[in-house]
């Protein structure tokens, strides 16, 4: 394997952990839009975890790697897609890192809950449909939809 | 160089591919978590095995589809006719093709334990197939990407 197809395999596997930790914390978080028992919901939240891991460890691992890619193949650091695709990568983990700090408040919510008594309340089931969280999660994943296209299509290079 | 020039009507069809393989690892690994999870979460078995189940009906098929129908649309340009198809194509196509029995084995596991409540031996061999499967898919990318040969 020569350099160009080691380095594609870090982004590609990058990319994986990205993606996929993001189809995790979709799965889970829309599983716990149909939950209502505080501990229920405190655990769902608590595996999302795993899947932030894995969007980290995937975001950088698909950003080095993408920019060591970019000098191997012989394509530019300012060509337009390579901008856009960076540009766009900074918006998902911004608006998916904004995403998760509002549902902190929900997961201390349910905690307290969880320890008093465990019982539905309107309030947690409001957060937990809060649809500026949602909006910011979700978009963050279609932002990350995007990004993906660019690397496929490559538009101008 | 000659890896990174391909022709455009090739692009909409690995998109999908790449789409639907990205959703399929993290659907999968969200049965394996679910099925770990419900070994050490007492009285969240039904909900973990609940989770699974659904993320398979509604997650893992779906990517499933799209990711092979992809591969085959991306192929059928790439190799068409009769063309040999070389060693890292048919890697994804035996993780994909005898795989698929794996996969059968993690929806049928998932639908058996969600019925029975979930929790118990259903969810380590959730945990443990939808694992194995994880690791193929694995194997799959990089001989996608790395193209040995």
């Amino acid at each position: 394997m020569n350099t160009y197809q080691w380095l594609l395999v870090f982004h590609v596997t990058g990319a994986f952990l990205l993606l996929g930790g993001g189809a995790i914390a979709a799965a889970l978080s829309l599983s716990a839009l149909g939950r209502e028992r505080p501990s229920e919901i405190l655990l769902l939240f608590g595996l999302i975890r795993i899947a932030v891991v894995a969007i980290s460890v995937g975001t950088a691992l698909a950003f080095v790697f993408g920019l060591w890619l970019v000098h191997e193949a012989g394509y530019g650091y300012f060509d337009g897609w390579v901008v856009a695709a960076f540009v766009l990568l900074i918006v998902a983990n911004a608006m998916g890192g904004a995403g998760g700090k509002r549902d902190q408040a929900t997961v201390k919510l349910a905690r307290d809950l969880a320890a008093s008594g465990d019982a539905p309340s309107p309030e947690l089931k409001a957060r937990v449909h809060d649809p500026i969280s949602l909006a910011l999660s979700y978009g963050s994943g279609l932002v990350l939809i995007a990004v993906l296209a660019l690397m496929v299509w490559k538009p101008g290079a | 160089m000659l890896a990174l020039i391909r022709p455009d009507s090739w692009n909409f069809p690995l998109f999908l591919h790449i789409l639907g393989a990205t959703v399929l690892f993290g659907t999968v690994a969200t049965v394996a978590i679910a099925g770990f999870a419900s070994r050490s979460h007492a009285g969240y078995e039904q909900l973990l095995a609940r989770v699974a189940g659904r993320t398979f009906l509604f997650g893992v098929i779906p990517s499933f589809i799209l990711m092979r129908a992809g591969a085959q649309w991306i192929v059928g340009k790439e190799f068409p006719g009769d063309a040999k198809t070389p060693g890292w194509v048919d890697v994804g196509f035996i993780v994909t093709e005898p795989g698929l029995i794996v996969l059968i084995a993690i929806g049928v596991i998932a639908f058996m334990s969600s019925r029975r409540g979930g929790g118990g031996r259903l969810a380590t061999a959730l945990a443990v197939l939808a694992s194995i499967y994880l690791l193929a898919l694995g194997v799959a990318m990089w001989a996608m990407t790395a193209r040995p040969g």
